[in-house]
């Protein structure tokens, strides 16, 4: 056995690998992070400006207000079911393609069309679901009346899934290519029947890559409020668009700080009790 | 691999440091001033213009606010943000002698309502809200608000505009109050009718999504700004468009200086530019919205057209917005409570 | 089996190319409101040619995206490396601070940063809000993406191969750069392609970080809301797309020609 690194080597290997990352982090992310706690402590004074006294009250407000609590309810809701849809379109698509001889080629295939702007995709959506767009055109060719689908959640829910398919075969895509196929002969030569083979040997291996993108997806399918304002027509209010409301024309900075503070303690708070409850089986590591 | 990022940084430094020549930098709207206006100020001055664009006077408004007001010159925003930036001692009070060709502008836009005594602003350009329709899809005369605040009225289906003043404006001239009024009770009114009005119509939307979705069919009426519809008619005659008899709000965008702006002097030579009646003529023939320069209207293409330029009659229905000061809270929640529930 | 993988596969990409067809379509209308097709025209791209401004936008966002994802894949992946190889103070804390760019919103993220940007512009006169503070915004968003997609492929890797090279006498960079590196390069590249996807079309975070002169795509188009996106915008996402694709086919045609 090799002899173990001293301290101080092992010192500068963690300093080199993390050491600009992180301080980076923390200039960066973790410093404007505690700039907007203290805003969300503070009023709004008459003019839209952070004012004294600090306290809790933006929190208070929220968490008082049913119509709030509501709106966290729907954007969870939203965000989870687009994300299982993307699931159940995303996975076999990382399968495809990392077994494909041109998976290079096919990898780049997913991500070109989000190079085009996602205004102009979203509008695209539009000429898809308006009145005697294209899905229309091909219902009547049909024979069936036309469907009222802008704005509905439908449309929603198809340019959700659509925005955000790639956050989740990317990282999917990155712990498939890595499967080692050896597992799942033995599995059969072992007389297991092929979904169970599946079941034992291969997804496992895909949970890191699963797991990864299912975060991405599902945080910012959360917060997301573009598209429910112009394809839901700006019915259906989502916490993004409370937030945006109160940096915008509400003016409400301190309030809107307080919101975005709830998102994200939900958010680290359902992490850190995943890697509680895991602890055991050692997939506290993925968080 | 390393060195390659250090190098492509510092570079990226340097350049961001070595700005010599003298820059005027302008704030605007996209598409909402010609290029050769721009490039005639350049030539005559011997300076280097700098245009950036912005989406939402809101969004513009919240980077000032954060520090971003000592990046500009001049600013071109809509009437209502005027008293909040001089409040929050973003803008310049204006040094009149500066710009001799006030003279041109006409005397209807000295005085405006948002800025008293126009101290901090000069109007760039201006513009009704009212209610444009397909004449083939309505069933019934489209004359009033009450299109779209009266479910026994409503003449087709429609959108609502995805701006608070103008909306709530509407909402309040329905009522036949002013479109600046604070008065709670007409604002629990409003929050009424609004709400009810939401929940039959086809949501909300930006003005040029209401103007496409017009011309696409998909819906019958929509509040929507002049300049939009003229552009638009000549694609379907079918689309018209109305002052409500109860009236409407006349916006403007204007021209402002930034305190912290390091040329003052360059900033008051382009407002005076752009008050050239040749100047006005050009910008408003090629943008499509109504000048306020009065010496400029005998060179204006559309000078006869009612939708851009409405006669004195209709014009006596039109209401400029004022600045609500501290009263604008009143306004903020009942538009979060008509967005949110 | 391996026929409905691929059945699927191609009924996902038609679905992912659909929009693309629309704004294919929309770039040859005659029709300036983009609802409906009411002819076939060239125009749009002969504008496009015209107009330098838009060109000049590209370059800014093209400039952007490649710094910043150059450095935030860099960065990302040694931070990945770091998080799952070593133990030290404060790691869990780093491990949850990854989550907060994925989850804060845009706007909060473009204001915190403004702020902080201002602050330290009246104490020591720098930085300029500009392409550079730009960068250094996404970079802040991209680092987390990166580590986060990188992480989940070194989990699979086994630690022996890279102590084998270390018994073998191998110096750490050359451990990583021989052993590591190759076997997530799969990895680096999605975080990478999810990072420069990210930085293209991110407008929020780049409209409060952005300063005279510096205007983006996105701003740019984002702008146009008043009045209207213009078809110039469908011809020059047409011709992106379009010229990306031409290069990635060529490339595979050529690289597997080549093997």
């Amino acid at each position: 056995m090799r002899e173990a690194a001293t301290p101080w080597e092992r010192l500068r290997q963690v300093l080199v690998t993390v050491g600009p990352g992180g301080l980076w982090l923390v200039l960066f992310v973790l410093i404007p992070t505690l700039v907007m706690l203290v805003a969300s402590l503070m009023s709004r004074g008459s003019l839209g400006q952070l004012v004294p006294p600090l306290g809790l009250h933006n929190y208070v407000r929220f968490f008082s207000d049913p119509l709030f609590i509501e709106i966290i309810g729907r954007s969870l809701w939203i965000g989870f079911w687009s994300t299982v849809l993307i699931m159940l379109l995303g996975y076999p698509l990382a399968f495809y393609i990392a077994q494909s001889r041109y998976k290079e080629v096919l990898l780049l295939l997913v991500v070109i069309p989000f190079f085009t702007n996602f205004l102009i995709r979203v509008y695209a959506w539009i000429v898809v679901f308006q009145k005697e767009g294209l899905l229309n055109g091909l219902i009547t060719a049909f024979g069936l009346p036309p469907a009222e689908l802008l704005p509905s959640t439908f449309a929603v829910y198809v340019a959700t899934v659509y925005t955000y398919l790639p956050f989740f075969v990317l990282p999917l895509y990155a712990a498939v290519e890595r499967i080692d196929w050896s597992q799942l002969e033995a599995a059969y030569d072992l007389g297991a029947r092929p979904i169970r083979a599946f079941w034992e040997a291969i997804f496992p291996q895909t949970v890191p890559g699963l797991f990864a993108g299912f975060l991405l997806v599902f945080i910012p399918a959360v917060g997301t409020f573009v598209i429910a304002d112009l394809l839901g027509g700006g019915k259906v209010t989502l916490v993004g668009n409370l937030i945006q409301l109160q940096f915008g024309s509400a003016q409400n900075w301190a309030f809107g700080s307080a919101v975005s503070m709830v998102l994200m303690a939900m958010v680290l708070l359902g992490l850190w009790l995943y890697a509680r409850t895991q602890g055991e089986k050692g997939l506290d590591k993925l968080v | 691999m390393n060195r390659v990022w250090v190098v492509a940084l510092l570079g990226l430094l340097i350049a961001g440091c070595g700005q010599q020549k003298q820059e005027l930098r302008l704030l605007n709207w996209s598409d909402y001033m010609p290029k050769e206006v721009l490039e005639e100020f350049e030539k005559r001055e011997g300076i280097k213009v700098v245009e950036d664009t912005y989406d939402s006077p809101e969004a513009m408004l919240s980077k000032l606010q954060a520090g971003g007001d000592a990046e500009y010159d001049v600013l071109i925003t809509a009437d209502y943000t005027v008293g909040s930036l001089a409040r929050a001692g973003s803008l310049q009070e204006l040094d009149k002698s500066k710009i001799p060709n006030l003279q041109n502008l006409d005397p209807q836009f000295a005085n405006p309502a948002f800025d008293p005594g126009a101290r901090y602003s000069v109007v760039y350009q201006w513009g009704t809200t009212g209610l444009a329709y397909r004449e083939d899809l309505v069933s019934g005369p489209v004359e009033s608000w009450a299109v779209i605040f009266d479910p026994a009225k409503q003449v087709g289906s429609f959108l609502l505009l995805d701006e608070m003043r103008e909306m709530m404006g509407a909402a309040l001239k329905y009522q036949g109050e002013s479109v600046n009024t604070t008065d709670p009770e007409k604002l629990a009114k409003v929050q009424e009718l609004l709400l009810e009005a939401k929940r039959r119509s086809q949501g909300f939307a930006g003005g040029t999504s209401i103007r496409d979705r017009l011309i696409a069919g998909d819906i019958a009426v929509g509040p929507a700004y002049s300049g939009d519809i003229l552009a638009a008619q000549a694609e379907n005659p079918q689309l018209k468009y109305v002052i409500p008899v109860e009236g409407a709000t006349l916006w403007t965008d204007n021209l402002v200086v930034l305190k912290k702006s390091p040329n003052h002097e360059l900033a008051y030579k382009f407002i005076n530019f752009l008050l050239e009646p040749e100047i006005a003529a050009q910008i408003s023939n090629s943008i499509g919205y109504a000048t306020p320069v009065a010496a400029a209207m005998d060179q204006i293409e559309e000078k006869d057209n009612p939708i851009i330029y409405p006669s004195e009659e209709i014009r006596a229905r039109l209401e400029l917005l004022a600045d609500l000061g501290d009263q604008a809270d009143a306004f903020n929640k009942v538009w979060a409570e008509v967005k949110s529930r | 089996m391996k026929r409905w993988l691929a059945v699927h596969a191609w009924l996902v990409f038609a679905f992912l190319y659909l929009p693309i067809a629309v704004i294919v379509a929309l770039s040859f209308n005659q029709s300036r409101f983009g609802v409906r097709f009411t002819g076939f025209t060239f125009d749009w791209y002969i504008r496009l040619f015209n107009n330098e401004r838009i060109l000049e936008y590209l370059t800014n966002t093209l400039v952007v995206a490649v710094v910043s994802t150059t450095v935030s894949t860099i960065l990302g992946t040694l931070l990945a490396v770091g998080l799952v190889r070593y133990r030290f103070r404060w790691q869990n804390a780093l491990r949850y601070l990854l989550y907060v760019p994925v989850v804060v919103p845009d706007v909060v993220m473009g204001i915190s940063l403004l702020l902080l940007f201002d602050v330290v512009r009246d104490a020591i006169g720098w930085p300029r809000l500009s392409l550079f503070t730009i960068i250094l915004a996404h970079i802040s968003f991209q680092i987390a993406y990166v580590t986060l997609v990188v992480r989940a492929r070194l989990m699979l890797l086994d630690p022996t191969l890279e102590e084998a090279a270390k018994d073998l006498g191998a110096t750490p960079w050359l451990t990583f750069r021989e052993v590591t590196l190759p076997l997530i390069m799969p990895g680096v590249i999605s975080g990478a392609l999810l990072a420069f996807s990210l930085s293209l079309d991110d407008f929020v975070v780049t409209f409060f970080t952005a300063g005279p002169g510096s205007t983006t795509l996105p701003l740019y188009i984002y702008s146009s809301v008043k009045l209207g996106i213009s078809p110039e915008i469908h011809a020059l996402s047409t011709l992106m797309v379009g010229i990306t694709i031409l290069v990635l086919l060529l490339g595979a045609l050529f690289w597997k020609r080549r093997v």
